[in-house]
Parts: C-alpha cells; structure tokens; sequence
C-alpha cells in the first residue's frame, strides 16, 4: 500500500516540484542518515523488548551486548570477524545475482506487458502463479532443473525480486497520460516511440522505487537459495548454526545480514532521491 | 499432537492445576513422597527425540505403552519428533530431556557453555554411515571421500561431517558438500555421490528398494562415540535428581522389553507412535533386530542398559578431541544418577533372557 502511493505521488512529483534545489543534496543525504538511525534504534527497542516480554531463555535468546562481544571481544573475533566478511560477500554476491536477473527480468517483462496485451495475459498469470507457491515449496523443482550452481541462485533470487519490482515498473510505464501519448500519436510515433521518449523517463521513479524495494527481496532470494540449494553463505550459516546450537553466533549472522541489507536499502533510497532531484534539475534547465 | 490448540489449553490447565496443587501444599508433602520415589507425581515432561517416531525409540514407546512412565509418576510424556536444535531445547527448558549423541552435545557444551549433562546412552556405538550405492558412489575407505560429492543434513551431522574428514586428514576442500535434507533421494538421483545416514534407517531402506550399498561407518573410522544419549540440563540434574531416576527406571524398563521383542517394537512404530508416517514394516523390523547389537554390548550385559562404561566415555570425548573439541568426560557425562538407581534396583540391570 504505502509502495503503491509512493509510486503514485511521485509521478506527479517530477512535473510539480521545481522548487527543489542544489542545495537539498545534503539535506537527503542527512534525512537518509537519520532515517538509518531510526530505523537502528526501533531494531535495537524491538530485539531487546521483545526478549523481555516473551521471557526467552538467555541460552537462546541473546542480546545486543553477546553479539558485540562475540564480534569484537573474544578472543578469536578477529577471526570471526574474518569469517563472517567472508559469509557476507558471498551472500552480497547471490543477492546481486539474484538482484540483477530480478531486475532485468522485470524491465524486460513490463516493457513487453506495455507494448503488447498478448504478453500481459500470457504472463501475469504466471508470475502471479510464481509468487503465490512459497520459494521453499518450488525449490526442490528449481534444483533439480538448474543443479546447484549460480543458475539456481539467479533463478531463486529472481522470483522474489521480479514480481513487486514488475508491477511497481508496469505502473510507471502506464503513467502516461492519454494526453501526451495522443500528442506523440498525431506527429507520427509509434507505441515504441511513446514508450522511448514518454513512458521510460516518466517511468523513472517508479523504476527507483522497485530497486529499492527489490534490495530486502534480493537477500531473502539469495539467503533462501543458500539454505536450500548451494550450501554457502550466511543462508546456510545461519541454519548449520541453529541446529548446531550455536546461538551466539546466529544472532550474529542475522546482525550483520541485517546491517548489510540496510545499509544497501538506504543506500537505494538516497540514489532515488538524488536521481529524481537531477531529473528535476534537467528539466528545469 | 493433532489438536495443539486444544492440547496447549490441556497443558496450561493441568499446569495451572498442578501449580495450584503445589501452592495448597506448600510442597511438604510432595518433597516427602517424592523420597521415596514410588508414588511421586511429576506432572508432564516431554522428550525431544532425534528422530522421527520410528523403531529408534522402541523403548521410549513401550515405556509410554506398557505404562512404565505412569508407574515412575509421570502424568504425560510427550515425544517431540526430530530432527531438531535438541541442545537448544533442552538447555532452555523447552524440553525436559532430549536424545542426541556424544559429538554434537559435546560440541554444544565446548563452544556455547551448555548447561547440559548425558546421562545415559541407547546406542553404545553410533550408526552413523556415509551411505553410497555399491555401483555408483561406492565410499568404503575415507580416501574415497575425495571428488566426491556429499550429502549432509544441516547441523549435528555436518559437526560430525566435519568430524570425519578431520580424523582422517582428508582436505575439506576435496569433498564438495552440499545440504540435503533427510530423504536419500538425491543419493538415488545421482546427485550425490555418499550421503550422510544412519546405518539402521536410510541404509536399510535404500537397500530394500534394491541397491547394493556401502557404508563408511564413522564408528568404524576414527569417531566411535555414544548415540541416541539421553540428555537433561544441569539445572533439572541439582534441582530434581529424583525425577531423572524415575525416568531412567521407566526407559529401562522400556528398553528391556524393546531389545527382547524387536517385532513388537516395529509393530508399535508403524502402528502405533509413528502411524501417521506411513513407516514400512520391513524396514523398521529390520532396525528394531539391528539396533539390539548396538544397545546391548558385552559391557552393557555387565552394567546394564544405558549405563556408558569408563572406557566408553573416554572414547567419546577422545573422538571429540580428535575433531577439535575440547571437552572432558566429567563436562559431558554424568552417570551418578544411573549408577545409582542401578544400585538402588539391581533387576533394572538385567538383560532379559536370549537377547
């Protein structure tokens, strides 16, 4: 919901808002900056109080200051530390496969459903089909399709990033108004055209938006992938260390995961905002 | 089990009940007869089991049949089928005993300082395997592990995994391990070169469907050590020693009729505890024989069931040692309690006659 207004109020945003100036790039990077410690802080309440209210056991349940000192007290954290940098690549690497094939998959596929409804009743239904199975349940069928390698990895990550980012992308691209696609019409241009030179650049936030609501996607994608299908990475860490008993350091793979896809969703907005700001700033000149 | 709605309500209930009880009586009574152990009431208690409910818990069924743990005062006994996070379960209470092995419970109380105690083992020789097909894989040696691909269950068995090849100085890099999960069907796919099972269950049953097999026995290669170990928390251990040794007379007395009826004991896993699994006769008739060898040892004739020897206690931790876990037998172990009750009740000792 609160995705889908976004997209639709920024549409009109990129027409309307000439008043941003030069000037903001600092203030969106220092309300990116605050909205990152927010975002910490409600973590930190939630991990802390909820361990509290729901009495879980200190042998299970560890908080904030275990995991610090297993990161960066005992004795062999560096060591540690080297091995979760180590796990947190190679998820970092899955997700931006999984990211990218998402991705493409998704620009490919709206821009197909915009030109053609041929292609938009063939596919939707299946990516509707997709998303609906849990990634759990199909992938036994994936592995066995695709083996164990990155294939299975693009294609896991793919599914989880591909359906919102599809949807957020067809809206961008319908965006148009009938005004302006009938302007093109009369001097001659194609649906192509329309497309090219209207429904891509007015598609723009819509675009930024699914990027950045596909980066949390592409670590679900890669982490279930690593689980299920190639064995490495936090995905399997973290399970091999549930089972295992050893809690400290799942609680520390989930930490650092979770920093990790913040960091990056953050990271995504501050480039959505900066990109819609210069989009702005070259219409205005 | 098929209502947990209205079994949790039971549970809050006869807690409720139970606490209510306690308060009235202020706990004088109950400390006294809980003293002489006969008609002591211990409420409910649930074991996490490693294992689904298979003829790998013949004794635990027929204690639960043949009301042995009605008569040592327990209300209810709940089997929580596995596989699971057992050392997690039991160190946070959530379970009141669990049945794990030497290495993984070792591993637990050596890099999380686990509160946990085995204090009794079913399996004085543990049935893990890597399992391969005599035509395909074919792994008999632990240098044959090399270029291979293995199949191995996330978690305690990929700690004894890890294990193997570090006791047989392969290179981890060598073997290319990949997560399975406990259906030996990537084995039979060909996905998989070896996988990691248990001697008396996958074996078996990757057998009675007409393959050939090889097992590499990880007892056989470097890593003996105690399986199917009951362990509680040090905390039940200093708080309700007495509730311990009636569960152990109970699993005794189970076990005693599970090893002298194997029939019996395949027909109560198919039909009874593990009807809703659809288990082959077959195969868990042919564990229920097998696993006899593995609860009743020469050692075990002599001490009794359950009891782990000196000596086997040393092995364990020493297979620990070798796969780079440093934990003592006095960390690990503590008999005390078995010991005990078998001198309290020596007939809890015997082997019942032609086993």
């Amino acid at each position: 919901m609160v995705e889908g207004s976004r997209v639709m109020s920024a549409a009109p945003v990129v027409q309307a808002s000439r008043g941003v100036r030069a000037g903001s790039l600092t203030r969106t990077a220092l309300s990116t900056l605050g909205n990152t410690a927010i975002m910490l802080a409600v973590i930190l309440v939630l991990w802390v109080g909820l361990l509290e209210v729901f009495d879980v056991s200190d042998f299970v349940g560890k908080g904030p200051l275990d995991v610090y000192e297993h990161l960066f007290l005992e004795e062999d954290a560096a060591a540690i530390r080297a091995e979760m940098w180590g796990l947190a690549a190679v998820t970092l690497r899955d997700a931006a496969i999984g990211f990218t094939a998402g991705m493409i998959a998704a620009v490919v596929i709206a821009v197909g459903i915009v030109m053609s409804r041929v292609v938009e009743s063939a596919v939707m239904p299946l990516a509707m089909i997709v998303r609906s199975v849990p990634l759990v349940a199909l992938a036994p069928l994936i592995i066995l399709a695709l083996g164990r390698g990155t294939a299975v990895v693009a294609a896991m990550g793919g599914i989880v990033v591909l359906f919102p980012a599809l949807v957020t992308i067809v809206f961008g691209l319908r965006s148009v108004t009938p005004q302006i696609r009938d302007v093109v019409t009369v001097y001659g241009g194609s649906t192509w055209d329309i497309l090219r030179k209207v429904a891509a650049p007015s598609a723009l936030p819509a675009f930024f938006s699914a990027v950045r609501i596909s980066v949390p996607g592409a670590f679900t994608g890669a982490l279930l992938a690593q689980w299920l299908a190639t064995g490495e990475g936090i995905g399997y860490a973290v399970v091999s260390a549930v089972s295992r008993s050893q809690n400290t350091r799942v609680w520390a793979l989930v930490v650092v995961i979770t920093l990790i896809s913040l960091v990056l969703y953050m990271l995504a907005q501050l480039v959505e905002n900066l990109v819609l700001q210069h989009y702005d700033m070259a219409k205005d000149a | 089990m098929k209502n947990p709605v209205h079994s949790r309500r039971l549970k809050l209930t006869t807690f409720s009940a139970i606490a209510l009880l306690a308060l009235t009586s202020c706990g004088g009574e109950n400390s006294a007869s809980a003293e002489d152990g006969e008609d002591a009431s211990y409420g409910d208690i649930n074991i996490a089991l490693s294992w689904v409910e298979n003829a790998e818990f013949a004794g635990e069924f027929f204690a639960q049949e043949n009301g042995y743990y009605e008569e040592a005062g327990f209300e209810t006994v709940e089997f929580i089928p596995g596989p699971g996070p057992i050392e997690n379960m039991v160190a946070s209470g959530e379970a009141t005993f669990g049945t794990s092995n030497a290495v993984a419970t070792g591993e637990v109380i050596a890099e999380e300082d686990a509160p946990l105690k085995i204090v009794g083992a079913k399996y004085q020789r543990n049935p893990f395997t890597i399992l391969s097909l005599a035509d395909e894989g074919n792994i008999a040696s632990p240098s044959d592990l090399e270029g291979k691909t293995i199949g191995v269950q996330a978690g305690g068995n990929e700690a004894l995994f890890e294990a193997l090849l570090e006791v047989n100085d392969i290179d981890p890099e060598s073997v290319e391990m990949v997560p399975v999960e406990y259906d030996p069907a990537p084995l039979l796919d060909g996905e998989v070169d070896g996988f990691f099972a248990y001697v008396i269950n996958e074996s078996i049953t990757v057998e009675l469907m007409g393959h050939e097999v090889t097992d590499l026995m990880l007892s056989e290669n470097g890593l003996p050590f105690v399986a199917e170990a009951l362990i509680t928390s040090e905390q039940m251990i200093e708080e309700d020693p007495e509730l311990i040794k009636s569960f152990l007379e109970a699993e005794l007395q189970g076990w005693q009729d599970a090893v002298s009826d194997p029939e019996e004991a395949a027909r109560l896993a198919v039909e009874e505890y593990g009807a809703h699994l659809d288990l082959e006769m077959d195969k868990e008739l042919r564990q229920a024989e097998i696993q006899v060898d593995l609860v009743v040892t020469d050692e075990v004739r002599e001490n009794g069931l359950l009891t782990i020897s000196e000596d086997l206690q040393a092995e364990s931790v020493d297979s620990l040692e070798r796969a780079g876990v440093d934990v003592t037998a006095e960390e690990l172990f503590d008999l005390s309690l078995l010991e005990e009750l078998l001198e309290e009740k020596p007939e809890l000792a015997e082997i019942p006659d032609g086993v």
